[in-house]
């Protein structure tokens, strides 16, 4: 019959054309997302938070951007070379750039930023400088950073908040904390600093300028600050907020909230940084400096358990010290499975006498709360007789750096790259009181101080791969720190704020990409 | 005048109990642990020894203890109560940012508490052998041995979660961008759960005290000339009765102050309440020194003036002190 | 009229007594009811009341047997209370007997400083002080102490003062009695009647204050308390309300119960005439 045909041949065609409809991006709309904690500042690389790291990341832009499997990507860098013997690296920067003032971007401002600006003010920058012997513009589009020797992780220092592109124009010869222009950030990126209100929103507004064609798709980003978890959530389903990045929410609402109509989670974005999660054990004294009982706490662990009841399930129990978004994972090795037989052996073995330990969990809110009691329960019953000590930041900050614990709980940031922020735990010349992110748990061998250091300006990629495989065997088995998990953090969002992710940073220079299906 | 003289005295008082309060505060926070430096340096995720030693200078740890001191103590005398480290916002402009919410909060609690509190209390008096009289009493005994915490999360679980009446958390809906009347309206029904959470306890007091103080005061002798003179019982309980039963009631009133305050702290919290309570609470979890001494200070200030004021309050309404007998 | 029978002519008192009896009985119970300690993580969390045996009041976000905390917190709240506010009197007593007895300037002294700790208000003391001696029994104990004491002061020294012209202290210096022994001897074992009374009503706040503090997360992490319980539940409310109702109730009725007992005994210690109750 006719009809039929007729209905199912426009039925087809409608949604033919609606399907190639959805992918075309909407231009236009605002999204409403949080920020939590309120960032100090937005000057990027003055201050290095976190939720700084997160907001000024769409007003300021690095070189280089990541995929989510860190494969770097051209942003303010076009182009860029590395020079057979892996020690000169030449970028090629991109032209008709311009700061959101109207001047523009050159290569002298490359120079000042990683030079002098970041030089003075951001130790993660100063850790990579170290390598770097000069760094030249040598016309207003090239810029060429020069080596005392070949350090594999360079390429992947060029995200926003490590180098980021600050204005020399502005900056230069002035004392840069107290520079005017603090109040009123100037980037390059696909969004203009509007408004602040503090305690309230950071209102972020579309770069008409900008130098990609067609981004951003989206008018604005507002950035409200509700110091409340439970509130936050309310506002999520009342869809007042948009975008819940990870952090906002309370993992036990995360399960409720990711059900709702019109709500998408994604765990990706976080690959830049890797989050980690592991246990300090002191190797100086007690119990802890046996490295049986090190393993005996690892098998006694019931790292699964926490992951589901405490993490929704989310993230990943690691096999060893590196991550599985870290370059040169070796997975050869024998998991610490949850064995509290294997732990009672193993302090048998060593003639464990009961002597009390303290646990000094993360002072960063209930989950982590609830982690060391359940972490307090395993090593019970094994027969690890432990008590915690309640501390908050500043006590947990102090007794870390005072080396005045037995176990406690932190995380840190891997960043991909074995030598920017595994190394930095288990390196000998990494042992100073006064910190709780170096070597705080007393480690000394040294061949894996060899490996290490060799690995980093190791070359080619399979030269470093054979050095990290060794180190990761002889670290397997020392256990010189206990790997808890590998944290998912989940991003919530309505589900027709399209192309959130692109990123190994999300959200943080996410929005570039970013357009509402509405 | 008399007034004149006796706020004053009052004042004066006031300004050396503060200024003592500022060197307990001090010596206090000293004695904690952690390196304001170090936390802030932690946060940033990596920081070696310059960074640490910039941070001292910018916010001036390093000087001797004496030296901190007196840069505090001169520094409040000319209403600057330092830097918030970690909000990199002067202290005061903080505070006073946040203070209109806790005054709005406990101002509304403390007139719904008096005012609820002398009326019942009133009412069991009036009905002193009655079951309802006795009813009143024991239900003001069940608030006053409630956890303020608990009924304030108990509440949210009924008129929120379940019954879905009233907001749960906020000062005012986040986003809806309410103006004018319409903001006056959604504040107000964002402060309904907290302050009367806020006020159950402090009306049981005053239940309490007002029964004891009108039956007390209806046995004294003015009363008994009243009735000789033949007034109308219920003139006599308002005229003369409930008025000098007022006056301890207004004394325990400033009493409160303090407890008022203390349990802001817990109501903001629950309820997300932004105000200094609240704002007290964060700045300890962050050993941000300055921001909590800032408050502390406050808060004692206001228990002052809040205690100067009731005092003023009672010599008005105290008719011996009206007739210039001391 | 006996003591007792003076103290059960109050209705409410003998309420009180009972519940408290029943508390402290909970206490005891505990570790033969469950012996497992609360923390043992048994179950499925959020289980429901009632949803299976030996769990009457469900579990909570870990699993843990809430029963089982609610008995054990028992133990926890009374001896915090207890141990707090003989710490507070210990501090309160003899400062309120020194500036009433000798009155003049140690008087006048002592009165600014208790004045002092009265004006600041006192739950933000106790953070404070707990959290600048990180969060333990000990520091609990002796905050709650420190914030509590002004009362205290203030009544020993009222009753000091009425009592030190009496005749049987006139006496007593005539014969030659020292201070200290006239303080300790003769006037101090007549101020314990209100003294008894305050100090009930002072376990009712101790326990009120403990919890307030636990449930901000200041409590001691090896203790598990009932303000601690309502506070780890805090964030879970939506989805496990009994885990806050329980304890709370739990609280609820023993400071009462202590209110009820306070009063009772302030009709047996201090019989007044002719009160309209």
């Amino acid at each position: 019959m006719k009809k039929p045909l007729a209905l199912a041949i426009s039925a087809a065609a409608l949604a033919f054309t609606s399907a190639a409809m959805a992918d075309d991006p909407k231009e236009g709309g605002v999204v409403n997302t949080i920020i939590q904690p309120e960032p100090p500042g937005l000057v990027l690389g003055m201050i290095q938070n976190a939720p700084t790291r997160t907001v000024a990341g769409n007003i300021y832009e690095g070189l280089l951007r990541y995929t989510t499997d860190l494969e770097p990507m051209p942003q303010l860098a076009e182009s860029w070379e590395v020079s057979e013997d892996g020690r000169t690296y030449t970028f090629h920067l991109r032209e008709g750039v311009t700061w959101h003032d109207g001047e523009a971007f050159t290569a002298d401002d490359v120079v000042f930023s990683a030079d002098v600006f970041h030089r003075e003010l951001n130790p993660s920058a100063r850790a990579v400088l170290q390598h770097v012997e000069s760094i030249e513009a040598t016309d207003d589009h090239t810029v060429v950073f020069t080596l005392t020797q070949p350090f594999g992780p360079f390429l992947l220092s060029f995200e926003a908040g490590t180098f980021t592109m600050v204005p020399e124009h502005l900056y230069a010869g002035t004392d840069f904390r107290d520079n005017e222009h603090n109040d009123h950030p100037i980037g390059t990126g696909p969004f203009k600093f509007s408004n602040w209100e503090r305690g309230t929103v950071i209102e972020l507004v579309k770069n008409e300028e900008y130098y990609e064609e067609g981004l951003p798709y989206l008018d604005g980003v507002n950035w409200h600050i509700i110091p409340d978890g439970a509130s936050r959530a309310v506002a999520f389903e009342n869809e007042t907020i948009d975008v819940l990045p990870s952090g906002t929410v309370e993992n036990f609402d995360i399960p409720r909230l990711a059900e709702m109509d019109n709500v998408c989670m994604t765990e990706e974005g976080h690959e830049y940084f890797s989050p980690f999660a592991m246990l300090w054990m002191n190797n100086r004294e007690g119990p802890t400096a046996d490295k049986r009982f090190r393993q005996a706490v690892m098998y006694a662990m019931d790292r699964e358990f926490a992951k589901d009841v405490l993490w929704n399930g989310l993230g990943n129990v690691p096999l060893s010290a590196f991550g599985s978004n870290a370059r040169f994972q070796n997975d050869d090795l024998e998991p610490y499975d949850h064995n509290p037989e294997r732990a009672r052996e193993l302090l048998d073995e060593m003639g464990y006498d009961g002597e009390e330990i303290t646990i000094l969990p993360l002072p960063y809110g209930e989950t982590w709360t609830r982690w060391a009691e359940a972490v307090q329960q395993n090593l019970r019953e094994v027969g690890i007789n432990v008590e915690t000590q309640a501390t908050d930041v500043g006590g947990w900050n102090q007794r870390l750096g005072d080396w005045d614990y037995d176990l406690a709980f932190t995380y840190l940031y891997q960043y991909g790259d074995p030598a920017l922020g595994i190394s930095r735990t288990y390196l000998s010349d990494n042992i100073a009181k006064g910190s709780p992110w170096n070597n705080v748990e007393g480690y000394e061998n040294e061949r894996v101080d060899e490996l290490f250091n060799e690995a980093a300006t190791a070359f080619p990629d399979e030269e470093r791969e054979k050095l990290y495989r060794e180190v990761q065997e002889i670290l397997h088995e020392d256990v010189p720190v206990g790997w808890l998990m590998e944290l998912g953090f989940p991003t919530l969002y309505r589900c027709d704020v399209q192309n959130l992710v692109t990123s190994g940073v999300g959200v943080n220079d996410g929005f570039k990409d970013a357009w509402l299906d509405r | 005048m008399v007034y004149a003289r006796l706020i004053l005295m009052r004042l004066f008082k006031a300004v050396i109990v503060l200024f003592l309060i500022v060197i307990f505060n001090f010596l206090l926070i000293q004695l904690a642990p952690g390196d304001p430096a170090a936390i802030l340096a932690g946060e940033a995720g990596a920081a070696d020894q310059e960074f640490l030693n910039q941070l001292r200078e910018r916010f001036g740890l390093d000087q001797p203890m004496y030296v901190q001191l007196w840069r505090y103590v001169s520094g409040i005398a000319m209403l600057d109560f330092g830097y918030s480290y970690r909000l990199g916002v002067p202290v005061f402009d903080l505070i006073m940012d946040r203070l209109p919410a806790t005054l709005l909060l406990t101002g509304t609690a403390f007139v719904l508490s008096l005012v609820l509190g002398i009326v019942a209390g009133s009412m069991a008096a009036a009905r002193v052998k009655k079951p309802s009289g006795s009813l009143i009493m024991a239900l003001a005994l069940v608030f006053y041995a409630t956890p303020l915490f608990w009924v304030a999360l108990m509440s949210v679980v009924v008129f929120s979660v379940y019954l879905g009446w009233l907001p749960a958390y906020g000062l005012y809906t986040v986003g809806a961008g309410h103006t004018g009347f319409a903001l006056v309206l959604d504040v107000a029904k964002h402060l309904v759960l907290p302050a009367t959470t806020l006020a159950l306890f402090f009306m049981a007091i005053y239940t309490r005290m007002t029964r004891t103080s009108m039956l007390d005061a209806a046995q004294q002798d003015y009363v008994k000339t009243a009735r000789a003179k033949g007034l109308k019982p219920s003139i006599i309980q308002r005229r003369h009765v409930l008025r000098n039963a007022l006056l301890p009631i207004i004394t325990l009133a400033g009493l409160q102050a303090g407890q008022m305050v203390g349990g802001a702290i817990l109501t903001e919290t629950v309820f997300a309440w932004p105000g200094i309570g609240r704002l007290m609470f964060e700045a300890l979890q962050q050993r941000d020194y300055n921001l909590l001494l800032g408050i502390f200070f406050f808060s004692a200030a206001l228990v002052i003036v809040f205690n100067i004021i009731t005092d003023l309050v009672y010599s008005l309404a105290d008719p011996r002190i009206k007739k210039g007998a001391a | 009229m006996s003591f007792f029978a003076r103290f059960a002519q109050n209705r409410g008192a003998l309420v009180g007594l009972i519940i408290l009896l029943l508390i402290i009985a909970m206490a005891i119970l505990a570790p033969l009811l469950f012996p497992e300690s609360p923390w043992r993580m048994v179950q499925r969390p959020f289980l429901p009341p009632l949803s299976q045996d030996g769990f009457p009041l469900g579990t909570d976000t870990m699993g843990r047997n809430v029963a089982s905390g609610l008995m054990h917190g028992a133990w926890v709240s009374l001896l915090i209370g207890l141990v707090s506010t003989s710490v507070a009197l210990l501090i309160g007593v003899p400062l309120g007997a020194i500036a009433g007895y000798y009155g003049g300037i140690i008087d006048d002294v002592l009165m600014r400083f208790t004045e002092f700790f009265q004006t600041i208000p006192n739950f933000a003391l106790a953070i404070v002080l707990v959290a600048i001696m990180q969060p333990s029994i000990t520091s609990i104990v002796l905050a709650i102490a420190i914030v509590s004491w002004p009362p205290v002061a203030r009544l020993v020294r009222a009753e000091f003062m009425s009592l030190r012209n009496r005749e049987y202290v006139e006496a007593a210096r005539l014969v030659g009695q020292s201070n200290s022994t006239i303080i300790l001897r003769q006037i101090l074992p007549n101020t314990l009647s209100p003294i008894i009374v305050l100090a009930s009503l002072m376990v009712a706040t101790a326990i009120l204050l403990e919890s307030a503090l636990s449930f901000l997360g200041l409590g001691d992490p090896n203790v598990m308390s009932w303000g601690y319980m309502i506070g780890a539940a805090r964030t879970v409310i939506r989805q496990a309300w009994w885990l806050s109702f329980f304890p709370g109730v739990a609280i609820l009725l023993t400071v009462l119960a202590l209110n009820l007992v306070g009063e009772g005994l302030d009709d047996a210690l201090n019989p007044k005439l002719s009160r309209e109750r």
